[in-house]
């Protein structure tokens, strides 16, 4: 990593970049409730962390198939609204860059609009509250060598931050890399993914970038 | 019809990779993410003992060594690039089993002496599966360096390898032996499936699957006497059954070109697509299992659903042709969050047991998790 890949980025003005202050939120019922969600943006890893997904007394109860987790539903489904595309990016967008002092967000490889979130809620079959995050990524050059360990890094920030109920996919944007399909299949195979988070190596490099989060 | 949950092994907090059952006692062994191989009891689904310190990377996969005298075996291949031979004396014969079964657990415990025996090296990264042939005197093992390996147990703990096979372009996610024949089958994340057999003294690949488009992670051979089929299952979210085609069916020898051209052996043997199982999972399908006993095949992944299907007689085909009848394949149960909001990492078939440790009618399904947790299901008709 000693020679530079880009060397001259384009890099944003982080009074540019989204956040929930500048976004016209026509939905939100009152400023009061805005400001209450911006206090409760994450601080930390917990205040994301759904209570009801995570304990394993929960998934016991489930498995054996008593009902006796009935009486958190209202509050984790509303939980599980929380956690919207702007969320997402606050989560992502302040991973550093592995080559340049800057973020994600400040160098436009994390954009608000390619993050998509869906929220399935429970049916009848399934009892439990599913959701999906796409995050596609668009490298600061189109063969950046680096997009693999980006990606990554924003797999393992998001797997790491986000309840178990979400199914995570990191594609690199569309037309933005020249090998996009062979990166795309890398990030999203589970057993690479997880052998790479084995390897120190690498995962020094990944907690340098994940060092900037909030 | 459904699957019913009849129990669970809680392993540890984090992934369990795989879990498989003895070939011939009521036990399974678990791998996971923490360097640990756990063998629980069948009979009351208790902790028997937990095996450590044999990896320094996670364990991806486990398989007992069937037909092992006096002993149980066990191989482990891990993202350590190793594989581990374990050895368990089994308190004499296999007459003398029931025996030692009626020990209690305290007494059990204290016999349980798992020993490290061989280290098996040679791949250059992360192990993804291991496999012993049916009769036992073979290891097959595969890795991220995209080779299949396999090693002829000598005794006295003595493993050579036999053949370095590099005909895949990536990635090796998993091997398999059919269970009567001496042909081993091997997914890609290549997207294929290759099978491979001793040619005079080479093993060899005779046969490439394609047709899947995307990350083959599971096989399976079906254990049919007269034919031979194997199961797929892949990232492209389906599973397809594959048929080696019977030698008759296949082009009048005198039109083939002579044996020294014909050179390449992946035309050896004739497989094809026979068909693709209904589409249900919506997200990547990690592993497939075809029941050795009841012909029944169960896939599992990343929806965290668990599903069944059956091969049942096509009713749209008009009566009294004289025709056989041809088959279709059926969905008999489907478990939506089969564990919780988790994915299911694998599915295995597995005889019941009863308390005093005797095989008993029905199977069992076990299916392992992000959760940490074996789910024992049973299909109740």
């Amino acid at each position: 990593m000693s020679d530079i890949i880009n060397a001259n980025p384009t890099i944003l003005n982080p009074s540019d970049l989204p956040t929930r202050h500048s976004e016209s939120r026509k939905k939100q019922s009152s400023s009061a409730h805005i400001a209450d969600k911006i206090s409760r943006l994450p601080t930390s890893k917990s205040l994301l962390y759904d209570p009801f997904s995570s304990s394993p007394g929960e998934d016991s109860a489930y498995s054996s198939g008593s009902g006796s987790d009935q009486d958190g539903d209202d509050e984790d489904e509303t939980a599980a609204e929380d956690i919207d595309e702007q969320e997402i990016y606050d989560l992502i967008s302040t991973i550093s860059d592995p080559e340049h002092p800057l973020s994600l967000g400040e160098l436009a490889v994390i954009n608000l609009p390619h993050i998509h979130v869906t929220h399935t809620p429970p049916t009848p079959q399934n009892p439990h509250p599913m959701s999906h995050v796409l995050v596609e990524i668009t490298p600061t050059i189109n063969h950046c060598s680096l997009a693999t360990v980006i990606g990554l890094g924003v797999r393992v920030r998001l797997e790491q931050a986000l309840p178990p109920r979400f199914r995570i996919d990191v594609r690199i944007r569309e037309g933005t890399h020249q090998s996009t399909d062979q990166v795309n299949k890398q990030l999203n195979d589970k057993e690479r993914v997880a052998a790479a988070c084995e390897n120190e190596t690498l995962m020094g490099v990944l907690s340098n970038m994940l060092a900037t989060c909030k | 019809m459904a699957l019913k949950l009849v129990g669970s092994f809680p392993v540890q907090p984090d992934r369990v990779w795989c879990a498989a059952p003895h070939p011939h006692l009521p036990l399974v062994a678990t791998a996971s993410t923490d360097r640990a191989v756990r063998i629980f009891s069948l009979r009351d689904f208790s902790l028997v003992s937990t095996i450590e310190g044999g990896h320094k990377r996670s364990i991806r996969s486990i398989s007992w060594k069937p037909n092992a005298k006096g002993e149980s075996v066990l191989a482990t291949g891990s993202f350590d690039s190793s594989t581990g031979i374990w050895h368990r004396d089994e308190h004499g014969s296999r007459d003398d089993r029931e025996q030692s079964l009626e020990l209690n657990s305290e007494e059990r415990d204290e016999n349980e002496e798992w020993r490290f025996a061989v280290v098996l090296d040679g791949h250059d990264s992360e192990v993804k599966s291991v496999a012993w042939s049916s009769g036992g005197s073979f290891l097959a093992t595969c890795s991220r360096d995209k080779t299949v390996w396999i090693w002829e147990d000598m005794g006295n703990e003595n493993y050579e390898t036999i053949a370095v096979l590099q005909d895949h372009s990536q990635d090796v996610k998993m091997v398999a032996w059919h269970p009567e024949e001496e042909l081993l089958a091997s997914s890609s994340y290549d997207d294929t499936v290759r099978l491979y057999k001793e040619d005079t003294d080479d093993w060899v690949c005779c046969a490439v699957l394609t047709g899947h488009t995307s990350t083959v992670w599971s096989i399976s051979f079906e254990k049919n006497g007269h034919q031979s089929r194997l199961v797929s299952a892949s990232d492209d979210q389906t599973a397809r059954v594959w048929h080696r085609k019977p030698k008759a069916e296949s082009e009048n020898p005198s039109m083939q070109p002579p044996s020294i051209i014909k050179g390449t052996a992946d035309e050896t043997e004739n497989w094809e697509e026979q068909s693709c199982l209904p589409k249900v999972h919506d997200r990547t399908i990690y592993s497939v299992d075809w029941s050795k006993k009841t012909g029944l095949i169960a896939t599992a992944g990343g929806d965290g659903q668990i599903v069944l299907y059956k091969e049942v007689d096509n009713k749209k085909d008009p009566p009294n042709t004289g025709l056989e009848p041809s088959k279709q394949w059926k969905i008999v149960a489907q478990v939506p969050a089969a564990h919780g909001v988790y994915e299911i990492n694998s599915v295995t078939w597995c005889p019941k047991w009863d308390k005093k440790g005797t095989t008993v009618d029905g199977e069992l399904l076990l299916s392992t998790g992000d959760d940490g947790i074996v789910n024992i299901f049973e299909f109740i008709l």
